[in-house]
């Protein structure tokens, strides 16, 4: 349905984007995962026409949009991740003014609004200002914005950037609706691993403007096959033990956590004697081990050295 | 374009506190400045040493016959101080035949009442002359009085083409330069809200609906033009109907002028816009250059007081200048619009230019 091809796109000589190929099938729901900074935005303002890309195409059921923007505009509702309101206007007059640049007008508008509001639990604070809304309800009123002309594909980028959890739970239940009940294509961008792998049947991995990895979740844990994820709960810090291990050969990463270290080891390494023997030679008690079923997090300290949120 | 219009004018629906200040500034600044400009100069007299009081007196009924300058009886260290700290133009020492100007610096208002004084003082001592040679002082008096009822000579002031010269209206002036300045305000501001829909991602949005570029652009600079022309002819109604200002015989032509004036101000807000990168850095800019342009203008001072050619070169690029002459003639002398062609030609000439460079610069922009 959509594919990008090799896009790249050079601001000031710095490359944000370099040739990343990606592509959504119809009503399918598609993660593209990476730390802030990683080229996610640029790539998702090639894909809805709003940059014009350096090299490479964005189709959409074989037509290039970057020669007819026109084509995909018509299907496609973005979710920006500013909160792209008039802060000075309700909820209501918000969404009545998005719907009219859409051309919907009287009892098609205002049916519409409502089953929006209905869907992003703010009807009944419809005719508040936006700037009187929490960041969650302001977010949550950003993606109704988005979905008024009913669009066949969403482009979310980073919905949910900065909200509480209730509005976070409502934000990934309307996504869910709307892509497994309304069957509209979503392409879902974040660095929260979590909301991706709940939402997501595929995810791309982008780092430093590249695609770094793609598959379904299942998929891309099974980078990680060959090796296992120990999480150790220890008494009291200690920046000598962490050293100390990451010397273990077998042992390919060492994190420190809040209340311990996580540890990525080769899978089948016997490694736990040596591990205690090494905690009790610094005087440090390990509570507890932790043998961790590996997530997109882990798969993307495999593959890059750092955490989503460096 | 009606959906991006409708937008910002619920916007100021809700919020509509800029455009009234505006709006109260620039009736408060004309009440302030403008109605007190026609009253008449003071200038503080003393006798000289020797000379009498009462001779003094007489000068003094002499001096307030004129219509331009009130002299007043002062003490002499008074008088003296008030011109050495500046608070006076001039001051006057009277003598028995003759008189002194004390004056600290040499403006217009000081060669104003030294024409005043001499001429006064020139009849006078002829007419004491005169007198020398009579009996009866009062008869003569009296003669010379009936006989200039009906002088051989008139003379009659007409301008070039013929009609009555007009006293110039300085009230006038600055109810037009105060009104036509403080809109630049409002309308800058109100351009400035594209910026500030780039930046907040509004402006994206729409640009991924059907609404054409082109009309994004006209919904938004029509808008900030229709608040800046109802800010200018509501100061204007106001003056006309409630203060009582004689704003000429063609007000019809005036509303014009100030909706040609909202444009062009509409496209100098879109060059500034243009290039800056940030609202607040518009902000910043907008407020700091456009008080330059009254001043540089010649706006708050009577006309030919700039004679600088460098200054009176620099005027012409600002469209203030250009919409207060046009307004002056059209309100003071009547004129029409052969008048007043070559004002608002510069004037849309301003707009054309500053909208055409301005609307490329924020297109090259990437916010």
């Amino acid at each position: 349905m959509l594919e990008a091809m090799e896009l790249r796109k050079v601001f000031k000589g710095r490359t944000a984007v370099d040739d990343v190929s990606l592509f959504l099938d119809q009503g399918e729901s598609v993660g593209l995962l990476g730390p802030n900074g990683a080229g996610k935005s640029t790539t998702i303002s090639m894909i809805s026409s709003l940059l014009t890309p350096n090299s490479g195409d964005v189709r959409l059921n074989g037509v290039s949009i970057v020669s007819k923007p026109q084509f995909i505009r018509q299907v496609l509702g973005v979710v920006p991740q500013e909160i792209a309101l008039y802060e000075e206007l309700s909820a209501y007059e918000n969404l009545k003014f998005f719907g009219s640049i859409y051309r919907l007008k009287g009892k098609q508008l205002e049916a519409k609004i409502q089953e929006l509001l209905e869907m992003v639990g703010l009807r009944d604070r419809q005719k508040e200002l936006i700037k009187t809304y929490s960041g969650g309800m302001k977010r949550r009123i950003n993606i109704a914005a988005a979905l008024l002309h009913d669009p066949q594909i969403v482009i979310m980028d980073e919905p949910t950037v900065g909200i509480d959890p209730q509005s976070r739970n409502h934000i990934l239940e309307t996504v869910r609706l709307l892509n497994r009940e309304k069957g509209t294509t979503v392409l879902y961008t974040s660095h929260y691993m979590e909301e991706v792998e709940q939402l997501c049947s595929r995810v791309y991995i982008m780092d430093h403007g590249r695609i770094i990895a793609s598959g379904t979740t299942e998929e891309l844990r099974r980078i990680l096959s060959g090796e296992d994820t120990l999480l150790l709960k220890l008494d009291k810090p200690n920046k000598d033990l962490a050293n100390v291990l990451r010397s273990l050969a077998p042992i390919r990463h060492v994190e420190e956590t809040d209340n311990g270290l996580k540890l990525i080891i080769a899978k089948h390494s016997s490694l736990l004697s040596q591990i205690v023997q090494t905690a009790e030679s610094h005087q440090v008690e390990i509570i507890n081990i932790h043998v961790h079923t590996p997530s997109l997090e882990d798969v993307f300290l495999h593959l890059t050295g750092r955490t989503l949120r460096d | 374009m009606n959906p991006i219009f409708m937008a910002q004018w619920m916007k100021e629906k809700r919020s509509p506190i800029m455009i009234l200040a505006f709006c109260g500034l620039s009736i408060l600044a004309t009440l302030l400045f403008g109605t007190g400009s026609d009253s008449k100069m003071q200038i503080g007299v003393f006798p000289a040493e020797g000379a009498g009081d009462t001779a003094a007196e007489e000068w003094l009924d002499l001096l307030n016959k004129g219509d331009a300058v009130e002299f007043v009886m002062q003490d002499e260290l008074q008088a003296h101080s008030e011109v050495r700290e500046g608070r006076a133009d001039a001051a006057l020492q009277l003598m028995e035949n003759d008189y002194r100007i004390i004056a600290a610096i040499d403006n217009p208002n000081v060669q104003l009442v030294e024409q005043q004084v001499h001429t006064v003082f020139v009849e006078e001592l002829q007419l004491r002359a005169a007198e020398a040679y009579k009996k009866d002082t009062s008869a003569f008096r009296t003669e010379v009085e009936t006989y200039l009822k009906h002088p051989p000579i008139t003379v009659q002031s007409q301008t070039t083409e013929g009609s009555q010269l007009i006293k110039y209206n300085m009230s006038l002036q600055l109810l037009f330069t105060f009104t036509l300045f403080l809109v630049m305000f409002t309308i800058g501001f109100k351009i400035n809200s594209i910026t500030m829909e780039k930046v907040s991602g509004i402006w994206s949005r729409v640009i991924l609906s059907p609404v054409r570029k082109s009309e994004m652009y006209m919904g938004h600079l029509m808008y900030s033009a229709m608040i800046g022309f109802a800010q200018i002819a509501a100061v204007f109604l106001l003056f006309r109907y409630a203060f009582g200002f004689n704003l000429g015989d063609q007000f019809g032509m005036l509303l014009l002028i100030a909706a040609m004036y909202s444009m062009t101000i509409v496209a100098l807000s879109m060059l500034l816009t243009g290039m800056v990168r940030t609202p607040e850095q518009f902000n910043a800019v907008f407020p700091s250059v456009i008080p330059i342009m009254p001043l540089l203008s010649g706006a708050y001072m009577p006309p030919g007081t700039i004679t600088n050619e460098f200054l009176l070169t620099i005027s012409e690029l600002f469209p203030l200048k250009h919409a207060l002459d046009a307004m002056i003639d059209i309100a003071i002398y009547n004129a029409g619009w052969p008048d007043v062609f070559l004002s608002v030609a510069k004037l849309c000439m301003i707009g054309v230019i500053c909208m055409g460079i301005g609307i490329n610069l924020m297109e090259r922009r990437r916010v």
